[in-house]
C-alpha cells in the first residue's frame, strides 16, 4: 500500500514543475503500474525551498516491507538443499560452514518476505512493465517493422532459376568495420592463437 | 570439504578483470558442482544446442566411427555366442509389445537461419573463418554493451513460420534463459519464451515424404506446431581434454529459429519424415543456409511410452496441452535423420523395458551416438523455473507490418510439396516420389531447374513425334539423375558442363531411336569431357548413326560367336544358365562398330538360334 502511496506522490511532485527532463515528462500514464485509489489525499503544490526540503526527507522506505526482527517471517522455509540449487543455479560461492550458510537463509526468508509483500498488490489487468519505454500505439506504429526498412536486405537476394525459381541471398561480406573493428582477444587473459581459453570439467554425475 | 574449492574459486575472482565471469566462475566451480550430483547445470549448453554431440567432428568421421563400434560389437556377440539374447528382441515380441505400449514423440529443430548478421549485433555471421574474425562487443557480453536486434533476420525467419503454416504474431518479444556455460558469455541466452513470433503451424507429411513412398497410417499425417521462436546460437568449443577448452565465438548469437512441434508423432519413421520434410521446407524458401549433414539444423526429440486403452487421462502427464502421456526423456542434440529414428527406437525400448519391469522412468536428459544401441543419461530432470525466464528489458518487442509479413508470403518460393506434386504428376513429368524429391534437394534446386529445361526442349524437339511425349519426363529424369548424375559423383554440379539443350538433343537422338543407348551414354561422356562440337556434329563426324544391321546379319553374327564358344553354350543349353545369353549379346556389341547392333534385337535372335524361351517382356 504504502508503495503505491509513494509512486502516487512522485508523479505529484514532478507535474508542476514542467521539467526539463524529458524521460520522466513524456512517460505515458500508464506506465505508471499501480491504481490510483480516489481516497488518495494529494498534497498541495510546494515550491522553491519547501520542495527542497520535502525531496531531503524520507516519506517511505522500502524497510517497510522488510520483516522487523521480533515480526514472524511471511514465508516459505528453505530447505539447504534448496538453498545449495540455488547458488549453483547463480554460480555462486556456497556457504562456507554452517552459520555462514544459517544466514543466507535468513537473508532469503527476509526477501521472501519482501516478494511476499509485493505479491499482495492486486495487479489484476496490468501488463507486466518490462522496461520504462513508450507503448502508446503511436509509438508501436513508428516501431513496426515495413517494407520500406526491409528494403535494403531484400534488396541482397536476387531470384535465381528459369522454371524453377528460388531466392538467394547475396553472401558478399557485409560492412561490418563499425562493429568488428576492435581487439577481441585484447582482454583475454588465457589464449591459443586466436581461441579463448576457458578451464572446466563437466561435472559427474 | 567444500571450503577449499570456494577459496580458490574466491581467489581466483578477485585477481581477475571482469572478462566473463559467468564462465570462470564456472570454471572454478564446477569441482564443486561434481561433489554434489544434486544438481548438474552446467551443461544446459547443449540444450539451445549448437554444434554436434560433444565436438565438432565432421559427420562423416561419426559415420565411421559408427561402423567401427558395430563391427566391435558384432565380433563380440559372435564371440560371446546367442545363448543371452534377450527375449524382447525377437520381431514377434517387439510386435506384441508395440500393440501393448503406445509411443509418443515431440520434436524440437534448431536451425541456423540464412542470414548477413547476428541477431543482436551488426557483426557478420560466418563458417569456417578464422576464431572470433566476427565478434562485436555484445557478442561476447562486453560490460555496457546493448543489444541490437537486426530486423533482416525477421526475413528468412517469418518465411520459414509461413512455410510451415504459422500464425504470424504481429508481436512478438525476446527473453532471458539462464543458465552459465563457456559458451555463452551472457549467462543467459536470448530467447523467445513469452511471446514467440510464430505459433499454430502445421507439417503435412505426405507419402511421398517417405523414402518407401508409403506412409505408415496410409494418408497424409498432420503434425501441429506449438510454435516456431528466434534465439541466439552458442560457441562452438573445441575441447582438449582433460579440460581445457577453447573458444571461438563466430557462431555466439548465430540467429536461430526453434520449431517445436506438439507430441503427435507415434512412429520413429514418422519422427524422421517429420525432421526430413522440415529440413526441406526450409532450404527451399531459403531460411537456412546449411541442412544437418553440414551442422545447420539440430534435432532434440521427447520421447514418452503409454499403455494404450487406459483411461489416464487425468492421472498422466500434460505436455503442450496434450494430456493422460507417460513420463518424457529428452533426446539432445541429434545430428542426422537417422540418428532421430534411432534414437527413438532405442529409448522407447529401453523406456518399455523399464515399466514391463515394473520400474519408473525418470524425467532425465539423454543422449544418443550414432551407431549405438541405446541412448545414454545426460542429466537428471530439469525444471524450466531454473532457467528463471525474464523477459529482456534491453530488446524492444518486435512488431511486424501486416503489408510486409503478406509480402513474403506472396513472394514465397514454391514449396516442396507443390514441386513434388508436379512432378509426380504422371499427366505432367511422371517421376517417382522419390526421383522428384533427388530432383528438389539436389544442387538447391539447381538441378531441378537443369532438368525442367531439358524437358522443355525435348517437348518442342519432339513435338512431331507425339507417342514419345509421354515418356520424356521420366527419360529426362533418368538422364539427369543417374547417367549425368554418376559423371558429377565426384565433382560440383555445374549446368554448363553439359548444356540442357545438348543433354535433350542426346536424348532425342535416343527417343527417335537414331542411337543406341550405348552411344547416347558415349555421347554424354564425350560432352562431359568438354568436348565442345554440337551432339550431332560428333554423331556425324563418328558416324555413330544407329544403322540396323538386317535379320541375316544377326544371325550370321551369333551364328559364329555360337560356333567359336561351345562351352558357354553348354552352360545355357544344359545347365539352364540363361542368364549367360548377355554375354554373347555384350560380344555382337563391341564386335560391331559404335551404334549398329541393338541389345533387343540380337538377344532375339540369340535365342532363337540357341532354342531357349522368348525373352520375357518386362
Amino acid at each position: 500500500m504504502a508503495s503505491k502511496r509513494a509512486l502516487i506522490h512522485a508523479q505529484s511532485f514532478f507535474s508542476p514543475l514542467q521539467t526539463s527532463n524529458a524521460s520522466i515528462s513524456l512517460l505515458p500514464r500508464n506506465t505508471y503500474r499501480f491504481k490510483s485509489q480516489s481516497s488518495t489525499q494529494w498534497p498541495e503544490q510546494v515550491k522553491g525551498d519547501d520542495l527542497k526540503d520535502l525531496l531531503t526527507r524520507s516519506t517511505w522506505s522500502v524497510e517497510s516491507l522488510l520483516p522487523s526482527k521480533t515480526e514472524a517471517r511471511d514465508a516459505p522455509e528453505i530447505s539447504s538443499e534448496h538453498l545449495h540449487h540455488l547458488l549453483r543455479l547463480s554460480a555462486l560461492p556456497l556457504p562456507e560452514n554452517q552459520e555462514e550458510e544459517a544466514k543466507m537463509l535468513q537473508n532469503l526468508s527476509a526477501q521472501l518476505h519482501f516478494v511476499g509483500k509485493m505479491q499482495q498488490v492486486d495487479t489484476t489487468d496490468i501488463k507486466p512493465l518490462r522496461a520504462i519505454r513508450d507503448e502508446t500505439s503511436e509509438a508501436e506504429k513508428e516501431h513496426t517493422i515495413t517494407m520500406d526498412m526491409l528494403k535494403d536486405a531484400l534488396a541482397r537476394e536476387k531470384t535465381i532459376g528459369k522454371h524453377y525459381k528460388r531466392i538467394q541471398r547475396n553472401t558478399d561480406a557485409v560492412d561490418t568495420k563499425d562493429v568488428e573493428n576492435w581487439d577481441v582477444l585484447g582482454s583475454a587473459e588465457r589464449k591459443v592463437g586466436r581461441f579463448f581459453v576457458v578451464e572446466s570439467e563437466r561435472p559427474q554425475e | 570439504m567444500l571450503a577449499s574449492p570456494i577459496r580458490t574459486a574466491r581467489q581466483a575472482l578477485s585477481k581477475r578483470p571482469y572478462i566473463c565471469p559467468s564462465c570462470l566462475r564456472k570454471a572454478k566451480l564446477q569441482p564443486l558442482a561434481s561433489a554434489q550430483p544434486f544438481v548438474a547445470r552446467s551443461y544446459r549448453a547443449l540444450h539451445t544446442s549448437a554444434g554436434p554431440p560433444s565436438n565438432d567432428a565432421p559427420f562423416r568421421k561419426l559415420l565411421k566411427d559408427a561402423v567401427k563400434r558395430k563391427k566391435k560389437e558384432e565380433r563380440a556377440t559372435a564371440a560371446s555366442s546367442s545363448s543371452s539374447s534377450s527375449p524382447q528382441q525377437t520381431p514377434k515380441n517387439q510386435d506384441l509389445r508395440l500393440e501393448k505400449w503406445e509411443l509418443t514423440v515431440g520434436i524440437e529443430v534448431h536451425a541456423e537461419l540464412n542470414t548477413a548478421r547476428k541477431l543482436f549485433s551488426g557483426a557478420a555471421t560466418s563458417t569456417g573463418e578464422a576464431p572470433n574474425a566476427h565478434v562485436a562487443l555484445f557478442d561476447i557480453a562486453f560490460p555496457g554493451s546493448q543489444p541490437h536486434f537486426q530486423i533482416e533476420t525477421l526475413v528468412p525467419a517469418l518465411r520459414a513460420a509461413l512455410a510451415l503454416n504459422c500464425r504470424i504474431q504481429q508481436k512478438s518479444s525476446f527473453d532471458r534463459k539462464h543458465y552459465f556455460y563457456q559458451d555463452q558469455p551472457a549467462g543467459y541466452q536470448i530467447t523467445q519464451y513469452y511471446e514467440p513470433f510464430a505459433k499454430d503451424g502445421h507439417i503435412t507429411l505426405y507419402p511421398h515424404d517417405f523414402p518407401s513412398g508409403v506412409s505408415p497410417d496410409r494418408g497424409p499425417i498432420i503434425i501441429g506446431i506449438k510454435q516456431v521462436q528466434m534465439e541466439q546460437d552458442t560457441a562452438k568449443t573445441v575441447h582438449q581434454p582433460p579440460s581445457t577448452h577453447l573458444l571461438d565465438f563466430n557462431r555466439v548469437s548465430h540467429p536461430l529459429i526453434e520449431i517445436i512441434t506438439l507430441p503427435q508423432i507415434h512412429n520413429p519413421t514418422v519422427a524422421a519424415a517429420c525432421v526430413r520434410k522440415m529440413q526441406t521446407i526450409l532450404k527451399t524458401v531459403n531460411a537456412v543456409t546449411a541442412g544437418m549433414e553440414m551442422g545447420g539444423l539440430r534435432a532434440d526429440v521427447n520421447v514418452s511410452v503409454r499403455q494404450r486403452n487406459t483411461q489416464a487421462a487425468d492421472t498422466g502427464h500434460t505436455y503442450h496441452g496434450v494430456t493422460g502421456l507417460g513420463q518424457r526423456t529428452e533426446i539432445k542434440n541429434l545430428a542426422s535423420i537417422k540418428a532421430v529414428e534411432d534414437a527413438i527406437i532405442a529409448e522407447r525400448d529401453r523406456q518399455i523395458d523399464i515399466l514391463e519391469s515394473g520400474g519408473v522412468v525418470e524425467g532425465e536428459t539423454r543422449g544418443w551416438t550414432l551407431g549405438s544401441k541405446t541412448t545414454k543419461r545426460l542429466r537428471g530432470k530439469e525444471g524450466e523455473i531454473d532457467y528463471r525466464y525474464m523477459p529482456d528489458p534491453d530488446i524492444t518487442p518486435v512488431i511486424v507490418g501486416k503489408e510486409m509479413v503478406a509480402h513474403l508470403r506472396n513472394t514465397l518460393p514454391m514449396l516442396s510439396d507443390d514441386a513434388i506434386t508436379m512432378l509426380v504428376d504422371v499427366q505432367i513429368y511422371g517421376l517417382t516420389p522419390k526421383d522428384a524429391s533427388t530432383l528438389l534437394l539436389l544442387d538447391d534446386g539447381d538441378r531441378l531447374d537443369y532438368y525442367l529445361d531439358v524437358v522443355q526442349y525435348l517437348r518442342s524437339a519432339l513435338s512431331d513425334y507425339p507417342e514419345t511425349l509421354a515418356r520424356v519426363g521420366k527419360t529426362a529424369g533418368n538422364w539427369v539423375l543417374m547417367e549425368l548424375g554418376a559423371l558429377f559423383k565426384n565433382e560440383e554440379w555445374s549446368d554448363s558442363r553439359v548444356s540442357s539443350d545438348q543433354l535433350a538433343s542426346i536424348i532425342e537422338y535416343l527417343l527417335r531411336k537414331q542411337i543406341t543407348g550405348r552411344t547416347a551414354k558415349l555421347l554424354l561422356a564425350m560432352k562431359f569431357e568438354g568436348d565442345a562440337r554440337p551432339v550431332g556434329q560428333i554423331i556425324t563426324d563418328g558416324d555413330m548413326m544407329l544403322k540396323p544391321l538386317s535379320h541375316h546379319e544377326y544371325t550370321d553374327m551369333a551364328q559364329k560367336l555360337i560356333e567359336e564358344n561351345p562351352n558357354i553354350v553348354k552352360d545355357i543349353v544344359e545347365k539352364h544358365r540363361h542368364q549367360k545369353v548377355k554375354w554373347f549379346v555384350g560380344q555382337m556389341m563391341s564386335n560391331s562398330a559404335e551404334g549398329t547392333v541393338e541389345p533387343g534385337t540380337a538377344e532375339m535372335v540369340l535365342r532363337n538360334l540357341l532354342e531357349l524361351p522368348p525373352m520375357q517382356s518386362k
